[in-house]
């Protein structure tokens, strides 16, 4: 408020600054606006400015109404979103021709009919979804005058305020599009030539140097052996190399020593674990729904293992993408290429949206967005309520695509009350269905028995208390209100009654003080006579039970006792919400005994559910009724729909000027997966090498991955990246050939230290033209991963389900409990992906956002991350595990020692290291405050040995060296 | 990106360097990856830029309060049943609703429900408080009656990430990571946003997460709600197998490991910062503990806050941590009520449910309210109550109300609002907002400037768009400020 009082106290300056638009100003009193809208209306009738200077003589009687009636309307509850600059909803109301022209949704008057007139239907606010003034409807004798204004044929001096109201920038022209960067065609550069050829191992070191010569920057010299085997090693599979693997290395002096690690390294089963999780960060791989019903994605790690298995098998890029968009569609469909198409599923849906429309169109945004980010680089979800307003994206590219998603099933015709079910396909026999529908049975015929025993025991309390009816009344004098439960309890527990039933007893009293018949109740309750409470009460609760039964036996169609008095006798014993009523939480309702067999027999259920087999089955698409053309929802909303647009791609990336021609009989997806794998696509080869190169770096050519538009990066090897696209799809979109050729460069294979970086005068502080290898800290699943590989813990099973859950079964219902484990020992990639809760780790190590493409980890260095390492219990257990394997490796405190350097660090400890290891354990050792409490046997001896080793181990796999690769 | 939100100036290496040992990483969130993408070893100014992003920053205009704390009621109070009276709902009980209902409903409804709770005036204000909440009724001059809330979704889940986060569609930020990102923190110790037993369900950690605003700003889980107050923790905030002293000596070996490896390796704040981190982690575990542990307040304070009494003891111990969380820095404080069972979520059994859930909370928020005040916190702390949405005043079977995100109340106290005053209304039987309505946007909007940010230049480019808490919308309502 401060500034609008400062405004008014010197409108006619603002005034006159704004009107002489002069634009600094315009955009500092941007606050003031609603005023300075007054301030002009008022000035425009008390003098004769331009605005009212051309009055048609036909219309005087209707502008003077205008003038009189409706201007005040429109400038106190329109203006502020609909003049000048705001032009909420593509309307401005502010000038005849704006008000004309109408906005967004069409337009707004039609002069002469008010009935058919949107404005009045917006201001009458009858309809839901179109009410204006949004925040208050105006008086009745507004509408009516507005309505009577419009009747008279609209009469309206205003004109056109010409230079407000500019267009909002909108993004690039088609045409502006293809001369982009990202737009044009893949060239064919040839690599320079450069000087020192003996540094060249690739065409990527020639593109590299020739940067690097040209700023006048050195490169770093070689890594050593062992820096680089650890680095390969952790960058291919994830894991460190074994002390044996690097002494190999060391030992090998032959030319093709590292190319024979690259390989041996790229058929690893690992391989494909690694790099496969590298692609779910983009696919925004997740085991559960997330968002607003959190439900198990109980068949998605199906087409985890699939990503796995289709990098192990180094299968053509080109044919994986087709797969993962069309792969119901391709001839010859198999289960696995069906299993691809849940890329397009997985994503975060809000499945108990209940307006389905919203719901379908949400959807195909997100799958559009994640399409468009992960195979094009493109923001397309921009698109949807306007033209993109960068990129040379039209909001018909978007619903030209949206059409053919429309076409595509996404969601399957099941559904669990409110919340709907995403399609699946099924591999299922009948033999295997009929199994299935047993152990449904069975899961039901358990939950049927813990919801049996919670009943009976509700009846019996019900019965008790029932009984007691009078006591609760008597009791219930004895305490007010507010009495706090265990007060109330201190009444209650002598007599037998429930201090909870009594509580709410007494609540419900002081809730129906009118009711006549608890009247009685107050008075005497009021004079602490519970004698009297007994004498008026026990008749009738003792009768009304009886009346009732015979009443019944009589009629039994009697809904209610004749005598008023009885009959609310007999209401306030059996309303189960009323005077008696019992706590709902079988918590507060249950005693001890009770509660605890029916958690055991709930907890039953759950887990029998939780490991109970699904179908077989997997996330996926497939197509549905085939919507040749879709409306342009205007602004976005599915309530309001403009012109049809037909099916295709967008336009800017089409090569031919041709349209696009898609089968009738099918969504159009193959053709799209076709386009967009296609060598004369632009985008999709330079996207995906771009990606391949910042998980190898760190960073990419163009640094934002998944952005190539005009927000994005641009490349900093525009050349290079060209000439690897290139490349590989002449290498037949081989992924591991592509590693080969990165991992034989001598840029990937620099040292990560470079005297450059101690000058102030580095001209490239970024390390954007690659003078040295960017060193960093391992990510999350390297973290665990590699802990549980150099303790000797690491289960290497590959492949299947690891969600902890039934498919369909809530991660979270309204309990929060989290029943979700993480002790698994296997890789990383095979613990559970839990959306809204992901594992601590994960989330503390920067894992991504399973609901967004993720193109390149954040590296952020924060305390939990370090109470993880000295604290969690994944990390003592490793220690633990390691302590207790030095029993076995020696007794010897320094052979010890290096047995655990070499096995985590993967080198010697230096003689000070030896030293100071040694004096830690051997202080820690006799710390007597550590020694429990000088009972010296041998046993806690040895385990108090353990516990120093097991410390010391922990120190190693918390420091920088082990957390970061070099 | 907004030209405003930018962190603390610190000039020169020597402060940057002081700056990094006292406090730099912060509660934790102080996200050193900012540092990390500055790699060159001497301090220049990019690097100082890049410091401390949680370190305190100006608001863009005056605040009226430097804190909040949201009270939040999941599963959906009834506010016909306890801010706003209808009197034409207990008139025409029983009868066809006489309006047209949304299109888009969650369940079938019925006729009109009347509430089953009498209102009284209270207060100067004469402002009507249901008995539901008698506590808090006592209270009514301090509390600014939101009547007019509407725009969240029908289900759950949406409603909750809506109000949390402003969309019920994407991942968003939170308006807690919003607000840290806006305004930094004032405390070295503690993060600058915590959520105390927030609901796992419906949106879970979406609805204290930082989405794409950097890691730093989301929020702390203390718990969660399946956990009772007594065992809210921060995760891995213990030790249950290594004694300080031994711990210490761990750090000490650990950070000489580390820095034989820098000296070896050349100057690198990214190794620097994560040595900190260490050591910070070392001084959480009994920082955190200490203001959890409420051992040391009075009786009466306990008291004051329901802590004595089963009923109110859950939620007053979470009002109380808050209190606490408050009085030492945290710039946003969540607190949830959210029963394992019975939540405000009454389809059906609305007497019994909401009476339940009422007695829960009325005592502990009224003591809350009471201590803030008395040691003067109340002034420029911005307390806001309420749910994701209310409930329809038709009736769900019988005895229930379905959600009703068309208009419902949440209320405001403390922080520079008009104390005693109800603002916006919704219609004669409380089903649709009607007057100064406040869309979920707007209620954004409101909570930020009063906080001393502009909704419309608290923004952050992601994905080649400049993202605001409030979208494309919100406006705030300056008539609730005192």
């Amino acid at each position: 408020m401060e500034d609008l009082s400062q405004n008014r106290a010197m409108p006619t300056f603002m005034l006159l600054s704004y009107h002489a638009r002069s634009p600094k100003h315009r955009k500092m009193q941007r606050p003031a606006k609603a005023f300075l809208w007054l301030g002009l209306w008022f000035i425009a009738c008390i003098s004769s400015l331009p605005a009212v200077a051309s009055i048609d003589a036909e219309d005087e009687k209707g502008v003077e109404f205008f003038e009189k009636n409706v201007r005040p309307i429109l400038v106190e509850h329109c203006y502020e979103c609909h003049s000048g600059r705001e032009k909420n909803g593509g309307l401005l109301i502010d000038s005849r021709e704006g008000l004309l022209a109408g906005g967004d949704s069409g337009g707004v008057i039609v002069p002469g009919d008010p009935e058919h007139s949107l404005l009045v239907e917006a201001i009458r606010y009858k309809n839901l979804d179109l009410q204006m003034p949004p925040k208050k409807p105006l008086a009745p004798e507004q509408v009516q005058t507005l309505v009577e204004w419009i009747a008279m044929g609209a009469p309206d001096p205003r004109k056109a305020e010409s230079a407000e109201g500019a267009p909002a920038p909108t993004g690039m022209s088609i045409e502006e599009g293809r001369q982009f960067w990202s737009m044009q065609p893949i060239s064919n550069p040839v690599a320079p030539s450069v000087d020192n050829a003996a540094w060249v191992q690739t065409p990527i070191d020639a593109f590299i140097l020739d940067k690097l010569v040209k700023h006048g920057i050195t490169h770093a010299a070689p890594a050593d052996k062992r820096t680089l085997i650890r680095r390969v090693t952790l960058d291919l599979i994830g894991i460190p190399p074994t002390p044996r693997e690097i002494d190999d290395f060391l030992a090998d002096d032959s030319p093709d020593a590292f190319r024979q690690v690259v390989d041996r390294l790229l058929d690893s089963p690992h391989y494909g674990i690694r790099w496969g999780r590298h692609w779910l960060d983009v696919a925004r791989y997740a085991d559960s729904n997330g968002l607003d019903e959190n439900l198990a994605f109980g068949t998605a790690w199906r087409y985890r293992d699939y990503v796995v298995e289709s990098f192990n098998e180094d299968k053509p890029f080109n044919q994986f993408l087709v797969e993962q968009i069309a792969g119901d569609l391709i001839p010859n469909a198999t289960r696995e290429t069906k299993t691809a198409t849940g890329f397009l599923v997985l994503g975060a849906k809000v499945l108990a949206e209940p307006d389905r429309e919203k719901l379908l169109m949400d959807t195909i945004d997100e799958q559009l967005d994640t399409v468009g980010k992960a195979f094009l680089g493109m923001t397309i979800g921009c698109a949807r309520c306007h033209d993109h307003k960068f990129d040379p994206l039209k909001q018909n590219d978007y619903y030209a695509l949206a059409a053919i998603f429309k076409s595509t099933k996404t969601f399957g015709d099941t559904n669990f009350g409110a919340i709907k079910h995403w399609n699946e396909h099924t591999f299922a026999d009948a033999e295997e269905v009929a199994k299935i529908k047993e152990v449904e049975a069975a899961i039901a015929e358990k939950q049927k028995l813990a919801t049996g025993y919670k009943n009976d025991a509700m009846v019996k309390l019900r019965d008790q208390t029932r009984a007691k009816a009078t006591e609760y009344l008597i009791a219930a004098s004895a305490i007010t209100p507010m009495t706090t439960l265990v007060d109330a309890a201190e009444v209650a527990k002598p007599l037998g009654l429930h201090p909870r039933v009594l509580h709410h007893c007494r609540l419900h009293l002081e809730y129906h003080s009118d009711d006549p018949f608890f009247a009685k109740w107050h008075e005497l309750a009021a004079s602490h006579d519970t004698a009297a409470i007994d004498q008026h009460y026990r008749p009738l609760f003792t009768q009304a039970p009886v009346a009732w039964a015979e009443a019944k036996q009589k009629d039994a169609s009697i809904t209610a006792l004749p005598d008023p008095n009885l009959e609310a006798a007999r209401l306030a014993m059996n309303d189960e919400s009323g005077l008696l009523a019992l706590p709902a939480k079988p918590g507060f309702a249950f005693d001890e005994a009770t509660l605890a067999e029916y958690n055991r027999l709930s907890e039953e259920a759950r887990v029998l559910e939780s490991f109970a087999p699904d179908l077989t089955s997997c996330l996926g698409v497939t197509d549905g009724p085939i919507q040749s053309t879709l409306p342009i929802h205007i602004r976005g909303s599915h309530r309001n729909l403009g012109e049809p647009v037909a099916r295709s791609f967008p336009q800017v990336m089409q090569a031919g000027s041709g349209n696009i021609i898609l089968p009738r009989t099918q969504s159009g997806r193959l053709e799209l997966a076709q386009w967009m794998a296609s060598s004369t696509n632009p985008l999709t080869a330079r996207v995906y090498v771009n990606r391949i190169w910042t998980w190898h770096f760190g960073r990419g050519i163009v640094n934002s991955p998944d952005n190539f538009g005009k927000l994005g990066d641009r490349p900093s090897h525009p050349e290079l990246l060209d000439w690897l696209a290139r490349y590989f799809i002449e290498a037949g979109w081989s992924t591991k050939d592509l590693h080969r050729l990165i991992l034989a460069s001598s840029t990937y294979q620099m040292s990560a230290s470079n005297a450059l970086e101690q000058f102030d005068s580095n001209p490239d502080p970024e390390n954007r033209l690659h003078w040295k290898f960017n060193s960093h800290r391992l990510d999350a699943e390297q973290i665990r991963d590699s802990i549980l590989f150099v303790t000797g813990r690491l289960d290497e099973t590959m492949n299947g389900k690891s969600v902890p859950l039934r498919n369909r079964q809530f991660v979270f219902d309204h309990t929060s409990i989290d029943h979700t484990k993480y002790d698994s020992l296997r890789r990383a990639i095979y613990l559970p992906v839990i959306r809204n809760n992901v594992y601590t780790l994960f989330e503390q190590f920067d894992f991504p956002d399973p609901t967004m493409v993720t193109g390149v980890r954040n590296t952020t260095t924060v305390a939990p991350q370090a109470l993880f390492m000295i604290n969690s219990e994944l990390v003592m257990d490793c220690s633990d595990q390691l302590a207790e394997r030095l029993t076995d490796v020696s007794s010897d405190p320094s052979t010890r020692v290096q047995y655990l350097y070499q096995s985590t660090l993967g080198r010697p400890a230096t003689d000070s290291e030896l030293q100071r290891a040694l004096e830690f354990i051997s202080e820690l050792t006799q710390n007597s405050s550590t020694a429990g409490q000088g009972t010296a046997d041998q046993e806690s001896t040895d385990s108090h040995s353990k516990r120093c080793w097991s410390i010391f181990c922990q120190t190693l796999l918390a420091s920088n060296e082990f957390m970061y690769v070099r | 990106m907004s030209d405003t939100i930018r962190p603390r100036m610190v000039d020169g290496l020597h402060t940057r360097r002081t700056l990094l040992k006292s406090s730099a990483v912060g509660f934790g969130y102080l996200a050193l990856s900012a540092m990390l993408a500055n790699e060159s070893q001497q301090g220049n100014a990019r690097a100082s830029d890049s410091l401390n992003p949680l370190a305190a920053k100006p608001p863009h205009f005056a605040p009226r309060a430097k804190r909040i704390v949201f009270l939040f009621m999941k599963g959906g109070p009834s506010h016909v049943d306890t801010f706003d009276p209808k009197p034409l709902l207990d008139r025409d009980n029983g009868k066809p609703p006489p309006f047209e209902l949304p299109k888009v409903l969650f369940a079938a409804q019925g006729n009109l429900l009347k509430s089953p709770w009498k209102f009284k005036q209270h207060g100067e204000s004469g402002l009507p408080v249901s008995e539901l909440f008698p506590h808090v009724a006592q209270h009514v001059d301090d509390l600014c009656i939101l009547r007019s809330v509407h725009g969240t979704n029908p289900a759950h889940g949406g409603a909750l990430l809506k109000l949390h986060t402003g969309s019920d569609q994407f991942v968003r930020p939170s308006l807690g990571a919003w607000v840290t990102y806006g305004l930094g923190t004032e405390n070295d110790n503690l993060p600058a946003f915590v959520t105390i037993c927030p609901t796992l369900a419906h949106g879970g950690v979406n609805n204290w997460g930082s989405a794409f605003l950097p890691a730093h700003c989301q929020g702390t889980p203390v718990g969660n709600a399946s956990l009772p107050a007594t065992a809210a923790l921060v995760k891995n905030i213990r030790n249950s197998r290594i004694e300080p002293e031994l711990q210490r000596r761990q750090l000490d070996l650990l950070a000489a490991m580390n820095r034989e490896q820098m000296e070896l390796q050349g100057r690198n704040q990214a190794l620097e910062g994560r040595m900190n981190s260490f050591e910070l982690a070392f001084r959480m575990q009994s920082t955190m503990p200490h203001i959890q542990n409420i051992a040391d307040e009075t009786q009466e304070t306990m008291k004051q806050y329901g802590i004595d009494d089963p009923v109110t003891e859950n939620f007053g111990r979470q009002c109380l941590m808050a209190r606490r969380f408050l009085e030492n820095g945290v710039r946003f404080v969540q607190v949830t009520h959210s029963d394992s069972e019975v939540q405000w979520d009454q389809h059906g059994d609305l007497y019994r449910g909401h009476t339940k859930n009422a007695s829960e909370v009325d005592k502990p928020i009224a003591g809350f309210l009471a201590d803030l005040k008395a040691r003067g916190l109340l002034k420029d702390t911005l307390v806001l109550w309420g749910g994701e949405f209310g409930r329809t005043p038709t009736a769900q079977g019988t005895d229930g109300r379905d959600h009703n995100p068309h208009g419902f109340t949440m209320w405001m106290a403390g922080g520079g609002v008009k104390g005693g005053y109800a603002y916006g209304a919704t219609d004669d039987y409380g089903y649709y907002a009607l007057e100064n309505k406040m869309h979920v946007n707007d209620l954004h909007a409101t909570i930020l400037h009063i906080l001393g940010l502009d909704h419309e230049r608290l923004t952050f480019r992601y994905a080649g768009r400049d993202f605001r808490l409030t979208d494309v919308a919100g406006k705030p309502a300056t008539d609730i400020l005192a």
